[in-house]
Order: structure tokens, then sequence, then C-alpha cells
């Protein structure tokens, strides 16, 4: 068998592992089930961790911007 | 709330099968088929709580290759490329990390389309589907935007995309900046990090209600407006604009939005509001004033002047957009062969109208176009098993738009149209400026809510024309119990539905907020409705009673 044609089978072989492999991963919802016990905990922690500007001490100025009004 | 442990599954009750007794043939049948709507059990298929899958549902081999390859495989990917296309992945990063609506929300965005499709076979899974990749690249676009243009993630510096990006309310229709598109861009300020967040993941907006409640806020206004103004108290808004157009709409309780709003925002502001009784003329004039002004507005602070080309140009192509709608509308109203479900038409008629012409919208309107001719013309009926076509009315539950997928796999209710879809609808004439201005104004005026829910009590029951139109036997109505405006007709809706003699379930909610009333809630009260009223008898018992209460 030439070298193109070793490569074609060896590159479907692959082709058709992956997927049957990401097949697996949508039947099972393996996707739904690592986002939901893995990456979201994880995501959330970091966001209820993470330093935030109290935006309570922002002035609010009344007169700071013009009203704006035009040929009323 | 104590998160369930993950279990393995329970391969026990294989011993009990008797294989020698096994029915082949129905098995065959049943793997190249997909079971027939009685013998799905799709409730058996859900994790406790968590509404995650065992396995996700066999459709038959078509359907499911269908769902692996065209659905989960190609919106998996078009969601990288896309943000590859729109700024690309090193800003999407940057924003993940920073931005809790993106992260918890955006990435189980698969399982938004699960659940809206779940039981969907053939065209009406095809067609809806479509409908929810629109929404989907349209939303990373508006991020994408944001993020590209945000002093947060820039290290405080305003780039050039900070200074040619209009910011304003969802509720300002996108339709008012047309006359800067190819210039600027406008991305509404709340459509993401709060509208889509609630469908796609109920969990994150519970996040911005307590941190508005926190610093004082009693709990009974609207949810929307508390969590559109928790964004602000947990700094979680991008700064991606100099200026913000904000809007009334729907009501009061927007109105205290925008005073909040303009506190942390903290920039040139302009507000414009829009009527609630538009019936009258010399509201008319007023209204189209308003825009005017602040067509101004935006010249003076952005610098760049009013294109009426530009407006004609967007206008006339969303023009396409109402026209295929009202298209779809007549084989909605008159035929069997309407083949999108409840949820993806309600989601995908608001997105893309209140959002405005965007070249998304097309590209899908031309998927959908061909699937609803090939419907019309080869007589296929999407959803058999309807038992009741439904209008539903008023401001339905985000955190459970895709009730309608249940209601339809559990009881045959199959949700034909709904309130707020209705909105917007006029085709705007672009012979003349005066045509054009006079009909524009109204399309601003009939927006969401505004059009029908705070419209005026003759616009609200125009309930009963469009459920005469679309050929309804019942209604579902929605019941936001924290919407005070909607709480004053509740009565005048039990009278009527009295006289008229009509079937109508009310769905109590609290349109964000799902630990209010509760999904399983909902259901009961249908269920309840169906049994004990319909006397009727479930086509999917196992979809009865579950518990999904942690789910997305």
């Amino acid at each position: 068998m030439c070298k193109f044609g070793k490569f074609l089978k060896k590159f479907l072989h692959l082709a058709v592992g992956l997927y049957a492999l990401l097949f697996a991963v949508f039947y099972f919802d393996l996707d739904g089930k690592l986002l939901f016990y893995v990456v979201e905990p994880f995501l959330c922690k970091h966001y209820d961790d993470m330093p935030r500007k109290d935006v309570l001490k922002t002035e609010y100025s009344m007169d700071k911007f013009p009203k704006y009004e035009y040929g009323k | 709330m104590e998160m369930p442990k993950f279990k393995m599954p329970d391969l026990s009750k294989v011993k009990d099968i008797d294989f020698k007794n096994l029915d082949y043939i129905k098995l065959a049948k049943d793997f190249w088929y997909g079971k027939p709507h009685g013998e799905r059990r799709i409730g058996d298929l859900y994790e406790e709580k968590t509404g995650l899958y065992k396995h996700r549902e066999w459709r038959g081999v078509k359907d499911t290759f269908y769902y692996f390859n065209m659905i989960w495989l190609y919106n998996y990917i078009h969601m990288v490329s896309d943000i590859m296309r729109f700024n690309g992945l090193g800003v999407f990063a940057k924003g993940l990390w920073r931005y809790r609506w993106v992260g918890q929300t955006y990435l189980p965005v698969l399982h938004w389309f699960d659940r809206g499709m779940e039981g969907m076979r053939g065209e009406a899974l095809r067609a809806s589907a479509w409908h929810y990749r629109a929404m989907v690249c349209e939303t990373i676009r508006q991020f994408q935007r944001m993020f590209a243009a945000d002093t947060k993630l820039n290290g405080g510096k305003r780039n050039e995309l900070w200074y040619k990006t209009i910011a304003h309310d969802e509720t300002v229709a996108g339709a008012i900046f047309y006359p800067w598109r190819d210039e600027l861009d406008d991305v509404p300020l709340q459509m993401i990090p709060y509208f889509v967040t609630c469908h796609v993941n109920s969990h994150t907006v519970l996040n911005y209600i307590d941190a508005m409640q926190s610093i004082g806020l009693p709990g009974d206004p609207c949810p929307m407006c508390q969590a559109e103004s928790g964004i602000f108290v947990l700094d979680d808004y991008p700064d991606y604009s100099p200026v913000l157009v904000t809007s009334n709409e729907a009501c009061d309780g927007s109105v205290g939005t925008s005073i909040i709003t303009d506190w942390f925002w903290d920039k040139p502001l302009f507000a414009m509001p829009q009527p609630m009784q538009f019936d009258d003329p010399l509201v008319q004039k007023h209204c189209r004033n308003e825009i005017e002004q602040c067509w101004k507005f935006i010249e003076e602070q952005l610098g760049v002047p009013y294109s009426e080309e530009q407006l004609i140009k967007y206008q006339e192509s969303f023009n396409k957009l109402t026209e295929f709608e009202q298209e779809k509308w007549e084989v909605a109203a008159k035929t069997d062969f309407y083949p999108i479900n409840g949820v993806a038409q309600a989601l995908y008629r608001i997105y893309y109208s209140q959002d405005g012409d965007r070249p998304i919208w097309h590209e899908v309107d031309a998927h959908v176009r061909k699937i609803l001719t090939k419907c019309v013309e080869n007589k296929i009926n999407p959803f058999p098993e309807t038992r009741h076509r439904v209008i539903a009315w008023s401001c339905a539950p985000l955190y459970y738009s895709n009730w309608c997928t249940w209601a339809y796999n559990c009881w045959g209710l199959n949700c034909i149209i709904n309130m707020d879809s209705l909105m917007f609808d006029i085709v705007v004439r672009t012979d003349t400026h005066e045509h054009m201005m006079e009909d524009f104004t109204i399309y601003n005026e009939w927006a969401p809510m505004r059009r029908m829910a705070v419209g005026g009590y003759k616009h609200i029951f125009e309930l009963w024309e469009n459920k005469e139109r679309f050929n309804c036997d019942m209604v579902m109505m929605y019941d936001q119990v924290q919407c005070k405006g909607m709480d004053g007709v509740h009565g005048m809706f039990e009278d009527e539905f009295r006289n008229r003699n009509i079937h109508a379930i009310w769905m109590p909610h609290a349109l964000p907020d799902k630990r209010t009333v509760s999904r399983e809630e909902i259901r009961r009260l249908i269920n309840d409705y169906m049994t004990t009223v319909m006397h009727e008898e479930p086509l999917d018992p196992s979809l009865l009673d579950f518990d999904d209460s942690m789910s997305w």
C-alpha cells in the first residue's frame, strides 16, 4: 500500500474513533455533567472570591451632565 | 442548597430483562424510527434534581444523528468560530474570567437547546433548532463587542471601539440606531447579561436579584428591574460605551432602573420614554419628537451625523424579516403545517425584533423558509399529537420558557403563538420621510409588553381576536406575580374567560426568579387543570412529576 493509502487509512481510523468518542460524549450527556459538576462550581467560586468595586461609593451628582433637550 | 453527587448508572436492572421474550421487531423499529410519542417516557431520562440526562434522547437513527451532527456538533463548532470571527478567543477568555453572566451562562448553552427540543422530531426539530442557532450567534456578537470595547478588560483604556459603541436599555429597540449602523454599533446593556441568561441558566440571575435586595430594595418590585440593577451593584456590566439611551418601557419599574443606571453608569444619558396610551394622535407627535431628540443626542455625543440613507437601508432589510414573520403566522393560523415549536417561536421573535436588523436573522430565515415550504407543500404535520392549540398571553416565565415543549410532550398542548411575538407588527413604509417617521414611531410604541400588556385595557384584550385569528382553543395566561400592572387586570380576565367560556390556565411566575414559583409548581398547576377540568390523560406520564429544582 502506498504511503498516501496508509496515511488515509490511519486518518480514517482516527476520524471514526473521534466521531465515536464525540457521539458517546453527546449521548451520555458528558458535556452537561462536566459543566454542571466541575466547570460551573469552579467558575462560581472564582466569581464569588473576586474583589469587586463598591459601586455604592459612586457619587450621584445631579448636575454633572446637562439635560439633553433638543428643539422642543 | 446541597449539590447532588454524581452517580454511576444502575446496571442491576439489566439482569431482570427477559431476553428470550423480547419483541425484537418492535425494538428494531424503535431503534430505527424512535419510539412513538406515548411510549417515550422522557421523564425517565432525567437525573434527580439537576435535569441532566442519564443519556440524551434516542429519536430514531435519522433524527438522533441530525441532532448530533447538525445541532450539537454544528453549534459547538459554530460557537467557537463565532467567537473567533467576532474579535477572537483572547477577548472571550478575558470576558469569561471577568463576568459571571458569561461564564456561568453561556458554556451550558447546548443544554438550553436540549430543553427546548425535547421530544421534537423531523421538521419541528430542524426549524426550531435554526432559531436557537441564530440567537446564539447574535448573543456572541453582542458580548464580544462589549468585551472588545470594555475599559475594564483593557486596563482602563478607552479604545476606538469604545468611542464607536452606543449602549442602550434592552427595551429600546435596536432600530433606533439604524442611522449609524455603518459607522457605529449599538449593543443593549441588559439583553445579554440579564435577559438571555435567564433562559439559558436560571441560576445566574439570582446573584443579581439578591445583590439589589442586599442594599435595601424590598423583594416585591419587578424582578427584571431588580436583576438589571443588581448587575450594577456587583459591578458586573462592561464599560463599553460613552453614552446610554434609556427607556421607561415596560413600566415605572424600568424608570426606577434608569435612576440606578444613571447613578452607576455615570455618563451622558438620554431618557427616551415610550408612551403608554399610544392610540392618541397627539402622542404620536410627542413620540416622534422624542426619537428625533434621541438622534440629535447621538449625533452630538458620538460626533457622527445622522444618515437617513442608512435608516432606510436597514429598515427595508428588516421589513423583509417582518414580512416573513407574517407569512409564518399565516401558516400557523390556518394550517397544521407550522414547524416551529412554542419556545423557539417566542424567543426568536422577541430577540430579533428587539435587536433589529442583523445578517444572521436573514440567514436563518432562509433555512426556515425551506422547511416551512416543505411542510406546506407536502402537508407535513410537525406536531401530530396536538390536542389543543394554545395561545399564551402576557409576560412569560424566563426561567421556564421551554414549558411549551414540556406541555406538548406531556399533554399535547401546542403553543401556536404568544403575546410578545405580536408586537412590532408593522412593515414600515419608506417611500417618503413622513410615511417612514409615522410608521417608525408606531413601531417604537409597539414594543414588547408596551404593545399589549401596558398599552391600555383595550390592547391587553386583543387576546380574544388573536385567539380566533390563530384558531386556538385554549389560553395559557401568564401571571407575573410581581407585575403590578397586570395584577390590576387579573379579575377582568377571570370574568372574561368565564363569560366567553374559554379554557384558560393561569401560570403564576416571577419572570426570572425561579424561587418564587418553581417549574415543578407550574407543571403541577397545568397537570391539575388537564386532569380535573379537561379530564384528559397525559401522553407521557413520566413527565407529570419530577424534580428539576437545580436544573439550569
